[in-house]
């Protein structure tokens, strides 16, 4: 265990491996997704899509469509626009870059919806889709995000007049002075392309507008920010009040469900014009073509300014960054970035100059590590440059420049807080794992057969629990003022005093929301996990929240149960104070009851107390109210604002994880495939709640890791046509490539937060890259690869070996 | 991701199947273990009006030796050629490129026979099977014809039955004693098409090479022989240089076309690499080794 400054506090559930309880429904297949979802008088849509990435729409002809047997609706890009105003938009300009449901006068990308067709069923919602008859005039795409930038290149929003959405580049500290007395600048282009997640379940929704009332209710599975839902009740042209956003168990997410608010619009849009319930759900060309969650989109200008003895002085970078045809959250993903932009590392000074780019694409969202992965393997990529052109090991290089244990909370040149840490304590753990001796041996006797293995080692940061201030800095003058992102609990115990939780975002995306929540109450009222009732409200009667999103999901609903705990405490307190006779000052909590302190036998259970609160009142003091609730609207613990002249943009993402990750791999050099030997994973994410989900989180973060590192990618043409729509081109790493993993903890609590917990969701994926890609140089530094594209991919990796063979004609077969 | 309207028919023996694919002509479309016809019509990429399903034609679901010859029925699955200990004494070769196809799930429904219809170029049993010089039988109504297999595939997805004809089985002589076989692909994931493949089959006497099949998938729009390194490799005893001549010869002249996953120069690369293996471990098999 890591030294803390905290002591260490006994705890009962908080720290124990237990078996989600989630999984018992989803075990038995009675979990239901939205597709389960049936309703009385219920039609089915589906959606034409744009087969150019760039073109006028000059005519929709629907009639076909319309008079086939079985069609109730069909409803245009134009159309739609009458029914439903634009989309929810963060970005930049919203009336420059306008977002809508379905694409009016123009498309923009391939996969863009253009009508929508309301059926019987889905077969023949299909069936009508294809009689639809578009007349394009295409125009000349723009896909390339360098050329983009060039003047004359086609714009994919007039209104805008270039195709940067944002630009802006930010000075931290006197980089020009680093610079200037750097023994060594390494620098490099770097370039990290688009994938993203792969959830089993596409985005879906069943909507349910009811002509009597006025209700429009829509399951969907995608929801949260159920703060900001008002936003879609605007764009759906109903009161606030009268939409019912209800959360539906999701087959995963991995951020592809974070704001994925266009499905839900569709239905919603759709029942409200046909006057009966509507479901949507998307295919998977949908999902990958048109699901606005595609992942970062970079290149990379970049360099690093160091001393020869290793000691890291500054970074200074220009970076492209492709959003496709829309920014719906502006540059948060770049937020991400600034927020651990120098790593675990004492780098002084910093200059990060970001463009934002449009092209003919499907626009970003959100994927496990929201751009602070690209950041990451991007740091991690030029640490390692660096200690190539001095001589220095790997593992040297990062030692000497570790953020010490004293030394936090830290404030790193971007103004973001480091909350705690111990870098070289997660660093030796991982070490400790492995036999880095026996590898190098393995490694040295293996090239004399001529078979290459590398080993990869990186210590990279994992940020959890955004404040909203990354969305919002961008501007001097913001358009509104920033939201603390709060997260909402409602504790309920009935007069047995069992008790239920309700949550108020869609949490359950596949990770362990509800398990978390049952060890949190557990800790708090000493009652079996497994005992604790969960339930999820509609958006309606919701109190704010957030959801799960930047590993903010634990940390965040821990604050909100700990204060809805104690407010249930104190009512408890109070009954038992009465029964007892006894001051509510001489009382204590012990093993799920109210007693008098150190007295034992004079003690009250909870199930009693809450009995008295539910059907005694009449023998309470006055001043008790009958039942036993509370609530705790949780907003974010530790934010401050930036400086106006943005040099400091504040602490907006305090609550700092590191990992150390260690593959061991080996490369065929005739085909430039990619083997595991051996791959070790220590993550430091403060107060384990449940070490056996949080390693879930790992092995999963670390496959998608893989993905992004060596098979996954979308793929648009020079045309913009996307090569990649479904899973025959789109390659997932399946349980064939991905290693067991060996895992380690370590644990530094946060001093700011409740239990000291940070996030842990995005992890694996945050580290996997630059692990991988230290790996393969390590690898083939025989033939002098430089891993500065990914994914890595066979044919890309036997090219690299190509070039080292043709730069060092020795070393030809 | 909805098929188009379709009908379908559900006949219970190979005659009634000969006669509605008769009646049905260019408009009828078989449909066997459904691994590739189905996510194609969900994609709507093929749009057949009429199904004419073999699965209940239990008549068709062999696999059997006699005279010198493997026959494996219509019907029969991947997954059954997989385990048969029949084919695995006939044409090993045939089951060790069987059991790169896909996953267990895909071979659990797809045939031996619809992946030979279906000639996708990079599949791997079109391969194995031209370098074991199979046939194919195709039955209709009208009777029934014998059709060496490189004659049989005539295009990526293209062959040359007749509307109104059925593959019924497909024939493939046992490979001799003494006879040392096969298959080596490179995918980038487990149980993917192979970015190429190459199946060999080499006859030893007295140690040197009296006869040898190479054919290749992935590389052309069909699968291919090569004949150069068939050539090359007659007489050879199996050094370093005369199998990296063999794989030389092999890809010589091939210009496969580009795709997502490899380039034409990296398909070539990948295909000589194959077939570099795939002789070596023939070889050694040949001699008695694996
Ligand atoms: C995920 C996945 C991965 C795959 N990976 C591979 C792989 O790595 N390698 C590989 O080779 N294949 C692969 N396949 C395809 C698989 O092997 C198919 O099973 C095979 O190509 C077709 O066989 P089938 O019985 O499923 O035919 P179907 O899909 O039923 O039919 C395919 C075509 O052949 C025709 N047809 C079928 N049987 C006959 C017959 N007896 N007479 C006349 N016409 C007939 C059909 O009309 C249709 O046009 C994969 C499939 C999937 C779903």
């Amino acid at each position: 265990m890591a030294v803390t400054q905290q002591p260490k506090v006994e705890r009962k559930w908080i720290g124990k491996s237990i078996r989600r309880v989630e999984d018992p429904r989803f075990l038995l297949g009675r979990g239901a997704y939205v597709d389960d979802i049936t309703l009385p008088g219920m039609l089915h849509a589906a959606i034409l899509r744009s087969p150019y990435p760039h073109a006028t729409i000059k005519s929709i002809d629907v009639e076909a469509a319309r008079s086939l047997p079985g069609v109730v609706a069909v409803v245009t890009g134009a159309e739609a626009a009458e029914l439903c105003a634009p989309m929810p938009d963060f970005g930049p300009a919203p009336d420059k870059h306008v977002w809508r449901c379905l694409a009016v006068d123009k498309v923009r990308y391939v996969g863009e919806g253009v009508a929508a067709v309301v059926a019987k069923s889905r077969y023949l919602a299909e069936d009508a889709r294809d009689l639809i008859q578009v007349d394009y005039d295409p125009l000349p795409p723009i896909v390339d995000p360098e050329q983009a930038l060039e003047a004359g290149a086609p714009l994919v929003h007039d209104a805008l007049g270039s195709n940067v959405a944002y630009e802006r580049t930010f000075t931290f500290g006197d980089v020009d002075k680093d610079f200037a007395e750097a023994e060594v600048v390494v620098s490099d282009r770097l370039r990290w392309n688009r994938s993203g997640g792969q959830p089993l379940e596409t985005v879906g929704a069943v909507a349910h507008y009811d002509l009597g009332t006025g209700m429009m209710t829509i399951h969907c599975n995608s929801l949260t920010f159920s703060h900001f839902l008002f936003m879609m009740a605007n764009t759906l042209k109903v009161p606030s009040n009268k939409l019912d956003v209800k959360p539906v168990n999701a087959g995963g997410s991995f951020g592809s469900k974070f704001w994925a608010v266009k499905v839900a619009v569709l239905s919603g849009m759709l029942s409200k014009r046909v006057g009966r319930p509507v479901k949507l759900v998307e295919d998977r060309i949908d999902n990958i073509s048109n699901c606005d969650h595609h992942g970062s989109d970079r290149v990379y200008y970049v360099e690093m300014a160091a001393m020869k003895d290793g000691t890291l002085r500054s970074l200074r970078l220009r970076t492209i960054d492709d959003y496709g045809a829309y920014i719906q959250f502006g540059t948060g993903t770049h937020g991400n970035s600034l927020a651990q932009l120098v790593g675990p590392y004492r780098i002084k000074t910093a200059q990060y100059q970001v463009q934002a780019v449009l092209t003919n694409k499907c626009q970003q969202g959100a994927y496990r590590g929201f751009g602070s992965e690209v950041t990451n393997w991007m740091v991690e990529r030029m640490v390692d440059l660096v200690a190539q052109e001095i001589g220095m090991d790997a593992v040297d290089i990062r030692r000497r420049n570790f953020i010490q244990p004293d030394q936090f909370p830290y404030f790193i040149p971007t103004g973001n807080m480091y909350d705690s840490g111990n870098y070289e304590a997660v660093l030796d753990k991982a070490l400790s794992m492995i036999d880095l001796e026996h590898w190098r041996a393995e490694q040295k006797r293996l090239r004399e057969e001529g078979r290459y293995i590398g080993i990869g080692v990186i210590s990279a940061q994992e940020r959890s629990v955004f404040s909203a201030t990354e969305f919002w800095f961008w501007f001097d003058e913001p358009a509104a003022k920033v939201t603390s992102s709060p997260e909402s609990v409602t504790l309920t115990v009935d007069g047995a005093g069992n008790i239920t939780a309700t949550l108020y975002s869609c949490a359950f995306w596949g990770n362990s929301a509800e398990t978390m929540v049952a060890q949190l109450v557990a800790e708090e009222f000493d009652v079996e996990p497994q005992n604790v009732n969960i339930v999820y409200s509609g958006s309606n009667r919701s109190l704010p929240a957030t959801g799960p999103g930047g590993s903010r999901f634990t940390v965040m609903v821990a604050g909100a149960v700990q204060g809805a705990s104690t407010r249930i405490k104190e009512k408890m307190f109070k009954v038992a104070g009465h029964l007892l006779e006894a001051d509510v000052g001489d009382l204590e909590w012990t093993d799920g009851a109210v007693r008098v302190k150190g007295v034992p036998e004079r003690s009250k259970p909870m199930a009693e107390i809450a009995a008295w609160l539910h059907l005694f009142k009449h023998s309470l003091p006055d001043d008790i109210e009958s039942g036993l609730e509370a609530s705790k609207v949780y907003d974010h613990p530790y934010t401050t604002m930036p400086s106006d002249d943005r040099t400091n943009l504040g602490v907006f993402y305090p609550f700092m994880g590191n990992a150390c990750h260690i593959p061991v791999i080996e490369v065929d050099i005739t085909t430039g495939h990619v083997t595991f030997l051996q791959y070790v994973a220590v993550h430091d994410a403060g107060t384990l709640v449940n070490p056996r989900s949080l390693g879930g989180q790992i092995i999963g973060g670390t496959a998608q890791g893989i993905g992004t590192a060596l098979y996954e990618r979308y793929v648009y043409d020079k045309d913009g046509q996307l090569l990649t729509s479904s899973y025959m081109d789109y390659l997932i790493p399946s349980a064939m490539e991905v290693p067991d993993l060996e895992i380690g903890h370590e644990e530094t609590p946060s001093p700011f937060t409740v239990h000291g917990i940070k996030g842990g969701g995005e992890g694996g994926r945050m580290m996997t890259p630059a692990a991988l890609s230290a790996a393969i140089d390590d690898a083939l530094a025989p033939f002098g690869v430089r891993c500065n594209e990914l994914p890595a991919t066979p044919e890309r990796i036997v090219n690299w070996i190509e070039e080292g063979r043709s730069r060092q004609p020795e070393l030809t077969e | 991701m909805k098929p188009a309207p379709f009908a379908y028919h559900v006949p219970s023996a190979l005659t009634e199947a000969l006669a509605v694919l008769d009646e049905l002509g260019e408009e009828g479309r078989v449909l066997a273990g459904g691994q590739s016809l189905v996510p194609l019509m969900n994609f709507r990429l093929a749009q057949p009006t009429h199904l004419v399903d073999i699965n209940r034609l239990d008549e068709l679901d062999y696999i059997r030796r006699d005279d010198g010859v493997l026959a494996i029925g219509a019907r029969a699955r991947q997954s059954a050629l997989e385990r048969s200990q029949e084919a695995r004494g006939a044409a090993p070769l045939l089951v060790e490129a069987v059991a790169q196809v896909a996953h267990p799930p895909v071979r659990h429904r797809g045939t031996v026979c619809g992946s030979v219809a279906h000639a996708d170029p990079a599949a791997e049993l079109p391969a194995a099977l031209l370098a074991l010089d199979a046939e194919v039988v195709a039955s209709s109504r009208q009777g029934e014809r014998r059709i060496p297999i490189h004659e049989f595939i005539s295009g990526p997805f293209t062959t040359t039955l007749a509307p109104g004809e059925l593959v019924r089985e497909v024939r493939v002589p046992v490979s001799g004693a003494g006879s040392g076989y096969a298959f080596a692909e490179f995918s980038p994931r487990h149980g993917d098409f192979a970015v190429s493949g190459a199946a060999v089959l080499l006859q030893l006497e007295a140690g040197r090479v009296e006869r040898a099949s190479v054919a290749l998938c992935g590389v052309a729009g069909m699968p291919v022989r090569a004949a150069g390194a068939e050539q090359s490799l007659r007489g050879a005893r199996g050094s370093e240089e005369e199998l990296e001549a063999a794989a030389a010869a092999a890809v010589e002249g091939l210009t496969p076309s580009a795709d997502l996953h490899g380039g034409s120069a990296y398909r070539r690369r990948i295909a000589r690499v194959c077939v570099r293996r795939a002789i070596n471990l023939a070889f050694s098999r040949a001699r008695g080794g694996a």
